[in-house]
């Protein structure tokens, strides 16, 4: 309920604020929503969503599935870390647009350079998040599994998973959330379509109309897969703490 | 013997890299079916010993033989539950091959039926330590271990846990080494009891326990822990 009238006061101060200022600076919710029905009614705003989150799902998995398994070798291997270290404070360290700009001059204004690109700049902090986790195992649990010689497959799924679980639901959370930002100024920058390709082309119109009707579903969306999806799973991979911290005496 | 050992040497190293000998030429063996309880004070090797014959530890010098393929159950002074998983699924996890009847029979005779399926964060550390045992009885061990099976618990807690291993053992006959420091728990579970000695630690002696231990006179118990008692004071 306290969420609903937060999120109805966000729409009724754009709504005031929008009566005050010049529509061509600040167009309403009503327009908005009109643009936004015009540009789905002619398809356009689908595939531009569709092209958008294609992206970030591409850019996310690898950055995830890379970023998760170089950070658990690093907190489980003393040399892996101090191979790949220094590499993670250069890439923690490189501002996003460089990373962009380098992928597509080395490799071109293709799909391959802006997914890399994206996924490059969110490798090092799923790195270190799953290098956190890893370092965080309990030995204790380990060495259990080891005198019950519980095979390699079921310690990773009942020992290794769960203890990693709240480190990459931290890291997939905070990870999409930074992809899909990127993702735009990758389309800005250099793709032909996409949310962040019409951005560009509404601030070229100076259409804030246009710019709003692409950026808010966008926005929408992602919410929903964290209010959907993120969410519940973090709620799933933590219940028993829930359920302990219910029954405690 | 179905466990014999031979320690020459097993230091432990500080972070500082100082060695620090903790046990030295210590000889031990048992036979199938027999109970054996390692009884010294504390810090003297005892958890270490148990360790090596799991596996667990292998930066010693020496042997520890047992037959091919055997099983070892071992239950942790601390349960070593995984929380994230149901009483059940931890069985399951350590004895995948047990049948589905055979781990409710477990969790039934160690009086866990009812929480079979709650998280272990809501069980006291008796009735963790019960599921730990039945967890390591799962996979039918050749040899049980029992790292103080009785630490931290209540006295009515121990008393009762204590019954149930002591009736355990009588009934299945699986060989086990209880590690311990309490003699009183020694004569009541153990048939042998291996004395060590301050660390490095060595078995300064052996006593045997008149079996079956419930007819053991009052007398014969004296007797027993005095000889007990005062192969620990020349410590």
């Amino acid at each position: 309920m306290i969420r609903f009238v937060s999120f109805a006061s966000i729409l009724l101060l754009w709504a005031a604020l929008a009566q005050l200022s010049d529509p061509r600076h600040l167009p309403g919710p009503l327009p908005v929503a009109e643009m936004i029905f015009s540009e789905a009614r002619s398809g356009e705003l689908f595939l531009a969503l569709g092209a958008t989150l294609a992206r970030v799902a591409a850019s996310f998995a690898i950055a995830m599935g890379l970023g998760s398994a170089l950070g658990y070798l690093m907190g489980r291997c003393r040399i892996a870390d101090d191979i790949l270290d220094p590499w993670l404070v250069v890439l923690l360290n490189v501002p996003a647009l460089v990373v962009i700009v380098l992928a597509y001059v080395w490799a071109g204004l293709n799909e391959a350079a802006a997914v890399g690109a994206v996924a490059l700049n969110k490798l090092p902090g799923a790195m270190v998040l799953a290098r956190e986790g890893a370092r965080a195992q309990d030995p204790a649990l380990d060495e259990m599994a080891q005198a019950f010689r519980v095979s390699r497959r079921a310690r990773l799924r009942h020992v290794v998973l769960p203890q990693l679980a709240p480190y990459l639901a931290a890291s997939a959370r905070s990870g999409l959330a930074l992809v899909w930002k990127i993702v735009l100024i990758v389309e800005l920058l250099g793709r032909p379509n996409g949310v962040g390709f019409k951005i560009n082309l509404a601030f070229q119109l100076f259409d804030l109309r246009l710019l709003l009707a692409y950026a808010l579903p966008f926005v929408a969306i992602m919410l929903a897969i964290e209010v959907l999806l993120a969410q519940p799973l973090e709620r799933q991979v933590s219940r028993w703490r829930l359920d302990a911290a219910r029954h405690r005496d | 013997m179905l466990l014999d050992i031979e320690i020459d040497a097993k230091d432990h190293v500080d972070a500082a890299g100082v060695a620090r000998p903790v046990l030295r030429g210590l000889r031990l063996a048992l036979a199938r079916g027999e109970a054996g309880a390692v009884l010294g004070p504390s810090g003297c090797g005892k958890t270490t010993l148990l360790r090596i014959i799991a596996g667990l530890d292998r930066g010693f010098s020496g042997r520890v033989t047992l037959p091919a393929h055997s099983r070892l159950g071992m239950v942790f002074q601390e349960p070593r539950l995984l929380p994230w998983r149901s009483v059940e699924d931890n069985i399951r996890i350590a004895a995948p091959l047990a049948r589905a009847e055979e781990v409710a029979a477990l969790l039934e005779a160690f009086g866990l039926a009812g929480h079979a399926l709650h998280f272990p964060g809501r069980l006291s550390l008796g009735l963790a330590r019960r599921a730990a045992l039945a967890r390591a009885l799962a996979i039918k061990p050749d040899l049980l271990l029992l790292d103080e099976p009785l630490v931290s618990l209540d006295a009515a807690m121990a008393l009762s846990l204590r019954a149930r291993i002591a009736r355990l053992i009588d009934e299945t006959h699986v060989t086990t080494l209880i590690v311990t420091h309490d003699l009183s728990e020694a004569i009541a579970l153990a048939d042998r009891i291996f004395l060590l000695s301050k660390p490095p630690a060595r078995v300064l002696a052996t006593l045997d326990v008149a079996t079956p231990r419930q007819l053991m006179t009052e007398e014969a118990r004296r007797e027993l822990t005095q000889k007990a008692q005062a192969a620990l004071a020349d410590l």
